[in-house]
């Protein structure tokens, strides 16, 4: 069929935005659009190991990409949740699941029934104890979840952990297999039209002139073509977020696998623990403000639970993100549009946030400024959204034993998150959004693991006599534990479906 | 902190459906309070108590009151409602028909819209309604409720009732009286505290109503409101219909599973009828120059509260939110605010920040309300004045976001509380003839010889099982008989 003409995309960096990018444009829209990658092997990319969210399993799913075999290949091990240590207070230990409390399908909130027992004095184990996905993490064991909303086993999900400097290459083997074409070479320039702005080629080291229709920065943090050339601003969260530094030490793997990545407080901010199948990732993330590199640095060489593999590597970064994401014919992908800390494994979410709106928004020849408009609507929102989330980890704190504590804890907050966690203190209620990535569990285990406890209770959580509720938390939680030992070990589901070739 | 007082006795204000269905479910979802309804008569501007047609929704409503469908549906003599045929809305092209739920069936990478989309701009398309199911039972007269398989060609629609009024409010009023409601008698003055709010409610008997929260469901004259103060959001610069009349007759003829709604000079008129009723009505503006009809005429000023919720009072029905019916949105929006109050309820305080969230909520559910009602004049074309201008008013930014990425590229934006879905907006823009320039890239994966052969064979299928299915009025009477 006659169509618009084929769009030349031109992106920039290798990484896993820019891999992610291509092999999505080539598989899904191979009528629209030629994919061109320029990439330096001199310029490194961030990959730190990389943790998920449960959404990266339908981009893989539309990509063709079989589980077992990506798994396999980016030594990956699978993710329940994430554990949040010393937060609130040092000792402190939580876990936000990606699944719910309770059976997830009363209509009053299983914390609400929780919160009522808890105030009225009644000795009751943390809710973590009622969330299937909570004790499988704990437990280190692992089972795909049932498909059957009736049962128990259905109240949770998934995602990976796996090596991000593997996963580049994977894509770009289905990409290049798609048609997508890679030039090797380093961007000296970038030519824009003196007319509209927009960009018109690049330029390479090599002199080689790249010319293009749309142009996709994943060049990271430089942000050559978002920032450099186009000049779009920067919304600058550091005031919220001032974690600006990374030390990344990955080691050797130590005890058993869990299917979970660590957070645990530091000093100045806090560390990762991402296990994999061949080795653990660790960083240290800590506001320069606050501590220097070598105290970092020297920290989480004590904090690594393994034979270090390596000396502590530093990454520099700014919390924010662009005024816009789209502009002109520059649509930033990956951390050249925003970064936010990986504190709740959000980067490659983002990523794939920005590939959807891209594929659902795709130009013709010429772009029209209402699918810039969305793009830039849809995006915005989802980084404010994230933003408010993260802010709360730190902000929700009773720690006072450093200044980095103590500025989280009294600094001024966005409005917007103020009045939602005073909505939950209050009577436990959750801001309903219908965007956003984080749903109402996800903010309940944040909020009660950052020890924000509510003082009310939705008043229907009272109906049912406290000796019926106090039975019933017992049979759940008894349900939940025999479901958990039912289940393999983590690292015996992973021998089975989705080991790694012995490594080189 | 929370002062912990928990509200223990609600009054409400009113004598319609609202305030009966309010009064009901307040009390079966929340059997510790104490609930007093004070009655206030009905004014005939009341949408929410005077309209007969509802939406799919109502039936979740039920479902939470736990009333069974012989009960809610057949011994009120309410009929199935699949959807509703529109006529006239664009001169020289043939009516639409909007109907509740999916239409088609999805496949390969994109969306039934976009396939449709594709074929309608190779001028190669039916009817978007001719891919409802809930439109081909209606306009074939029959119905059988959905099949739980979605992959089936009768399943994943929706339906709602049409109301014989006096029984459906009589029958909610003997549920709430049933489940424990006093009935303390009739309204004659309201008590005002210093701050605006309600003291207490005084009776024609001389006794006095106190209670921790009041609900104002007596109509547009929120007479328990309105004193408390706040200001309002004006939708009449949108909307221009401020006229109502409404008539109801008793009658038994055959009538089919859908009400009908047609455009004339200045508004529109409906049908729908009951098992044994059938409601007529019309909807204008009176600044466009026709004579008044026979009949009651209410008055509508279309706008809302813009904090519903303030203080110790909260309006619910036309008392909150003043619409034209088109589409039957007035009950809905009352059913909506009562399952918000049972989810939001808070203590005896009704802090700010707990009642600034249910408002939020409401204008959020209430502005998209006003935009897809909207949505209907402003892609309407006919050329008498009342349609000139109401096509040319200033558009909401949300509904101007929504109709730019439609006709863009058939996008569909998703807003908080949005009560209709895609496929109702896309009914509506298809059936008033907005065909988006563009089509979503990610069908081009699929062959169009393959959509169209995937279209032409949901359709046989849904042709084969409307004929199969049951009239609607075997339906009803079947029912009938097994509540008996």
């Amino acid at each position: 069929m006659d169509g618009p003409r084929s769009q030349r995309v031109i992106i920039v960096g290798g990484g896993t935005a820019g891999w992610m990018t291509a092999a999505a444009l080539a598989r899904l829209l191979p009528r629209r659009c030629t994919v061109h990658l320029v990439e330096s092997e001199a310029i490194g990319i961030v990959g730190v190991g990389e943790a998920t969210l449960p959404h990266i399993r339908a981009f893989n799913e539309r990509l063709g990409i079989p589980e077992a075999d990506f798994m396999a290949a980016t030594r990956g091990t699978f993710k329940l949740g994430i554990e949040f240590r010393d937060w609130a207070r040092i000792g402190d230990s939580y876990v936000h699941p990606f699944g719910t409390f309770g059976r997830g399908r009363s209509e009053i909130d299983f914390h609400q029934y929780w919160a009522r027992l808890h105030q009225a004095g009644i000795a009751v184990p943390p809710i973590e104890h009622f969330s299937l996905a909570c004790q499988v993490a704990r437990r280190n064991r692992f089972a795909t979840p049932s498909t059957d909303p009736r049962e128990l086993a259905s109240t949770f999900g998934y995602a990976y952990q796996f090596d991000a400097v593997l996963f580049a290459p994977y894509l770009r083997r289905i990409a290049e297999g798609l048609g997508a074409r890679r030039t090797e070479g380093k961007v000296v320039d970038v030519e824009r039209d003196g007319e509209t702005g927009d960009i018109a080629a690049l330029v390479l080291e090599s002199g080689e002139r790249v010319e293009g229709d749309l142009f996709v920065d994943c060049s990271g943090f430089r942000a050559l073509l978002i920032g450099d050339a186009m000049g779009e601003p920067f919304e600058d969260w550091s005031q919220w977020l001032p974690a600006d530094r990374a030390a990344a030490m990955p080691c050797r793997s130590q005890g058993a696998l869990t299917p979970y990545t660590s957070a645990v407080a530091m000093p100045a901010g806090w560390r990762w623990r991402i296990p994999l199948q061949h080795r653990t990732g660790n960083g240290y993330v800590y506001s320069s403000a606050f501590t220097s590199d070598e105290d970092a640095a020297r920290a989480i060489a004590a904090g690594v639970d393994g034979t270090p593999l390596a000396e502590p590597r530093v990454l520099r970064f700014k919390a924010g993100r662009r005024a816009r994401g789209w502009v002109g014919n520059c649509v930033a992908v990956g951390l050249a549009g925003g970064f936010l800390e990986p504190l709740e494994s959000t980067s490659i979410y983002l990523v794939q946030q920005a590939i959807t709106l891209l594929l659902e928004l795709f130009p013709e020849t010429r772009i029209a400024p209402s699918d810039r408009d969305e793009f830039n609507r849809v995006i915005n929102l989802e980084y404010d959204r994230i933003r408010d989330f993260l802010i709360l980890h730190y902000h929700a704190t009773e720690r006072t034993d450093t200044e980095f504590w103590n500025y989280v804890r009294t600094m001024a907050i966005p409005d917007s998150l103020a009045d939602k966690m005073e909505l939950f203190r209050r009577r436990g209620r959750v801001v309903k959004y219908r965007e956003g990535v984080f749903l109402d569990a996800s903010w309940v285990a944040v909020y009660l693991g950052q020890r924000v406890i509510p003082v009310g209770h939705d008043p229907r959580a009272a109906a049912p006599p406290t000796d019926a509720l106090v039975a019933e938390l017992h049979a759940l939680a008894a349900e939940i534990d025999r479901t958990v030992q039912a289940m393999p070990t983590h690292e015996a589901f992973i021998a089975r479906h989705c080991a790694m070739a012995d490594a080189a | 902190m929370s002062s912990g007082e928990p509200i223990r006795r609600i009054a409400i204000a009113g004598d319609g459906i609202v305030a009966w269905s309010a009064a009901a479910a307040l009390r079966r979802r929340m059997p510790w309070l104490s609930v007093a309804l004070v009655r206030a008569p009905v004014a005939p501007g009341a949408m929410a108590d005077c309209i007969a047609s509802t939406l799919p929704s109502i039936l979740g409503f039920h479902d939470d009151l736990a009333l069974r469908d012989d009960d809610a549906v057949q011994r009120t003599g309410a009929a199935v409602r699949l959807g509703t045929a529109f006529e006239g809305w664009v001169e020289a092209s043939p009516g639409y028909f909007h109907g509740y739920g999916a239409h088609g069936r999805p496949f390969g990478t994109a969306s039934f819209q976009q396939h449709w989309i594709r074929a309608a701009q190779a001028g190669d398309a039916r009817p978007f309604h001719d891919y409802s199911p809930a439109a081909a039972l209606a306009l074939g007269g029959r119905f059988v409720p959905p099949d739980p398989s979605p992959s089936a060609p009768l399943g994943r629609f929706e339906y709602g009732l049409v109301l014989d009024l006096p029984r459906y409010r009589a029958m909610m009023r003997a549920l709430a009286l049933h489940s424990g409601v006093s009935e303390t008698g009739d309204l004659a003055g309201v008590e005002r505290r210093a701050d605006g709010g309600v003291a207490g409610l005084h009776l024609t008997n001389g006794n006095r109503v106190t209670a921790d929260l009041f609900v104002d469901a007596t109509g547009p004259a929120a007479l328990l409101r309105a004193g408390a103060g706040g200001g309002r959001e004006d939708w009449s610069r949108e909307l221009l219909c401020d006229r109502v009349v409404i008539a109801d007759a008793a009658d038994a003829r055959e009538a089919p599973p859908y009400d009908r709604v047609e455009a004339r000079a200045d508004g529109w008129q409906w049908t729908a009828s009951a098992a044994r009723s059938t409601q007529t009505g019309r909807c204008f503006s009176s600044r466009h120059g026709t004579p008044e009809p026979d009949g009651e005429v209410a008055e509508l000023s279309p706008g809302t509260w813009e904090r519903p919720w303030l203080g110790n009072c909260v309006a619910i029905g036309d008392a909150a939110i003043a619409i034209e019916p088109l589409e039957w949105s007035n009950l809905h929006l009352a059913h909506s605010a009562i399952d918000r109050i049972v989810a939001m309820l808070p203590d005896r305080d009704c802090v700010d920040i707990e009642l600034a969230e249910y408002n939020r909520q409401t204008l959020a559910e209430a502005r998209r309300v006003r935009d897809f009602v909207l949505l209907h004049y402003v892609t309407a074309r006919r050329a008498e004045p009342f349609w000139q201008a109401s096509a040319a008013v200033a558009l909401p930014q949300t509904l101007e976001h929504t109709l730019i990425q439609f006709r863009e590229r058939g996008r569909l934006p998703v807003h908080e509380e949005e009560t209709f879905a895609r496929d109702s907006w896309a009914a509506v823009l298809f059936g008033q003839g907005v065909v988006p320039r563009r089509v979503d890239p990610l069908i081009e994966d699929t062959d169009p010889a393959a959509s169209a052969r995937a279209m032409t064979s949901f359709h046989g299928e849904l042709i084969s099982a409307v004929r199969a299915a049951p009239p609607s009025r075997a339906f009803h009477d079947q029912q009938g008989r097994s509540a008996r």
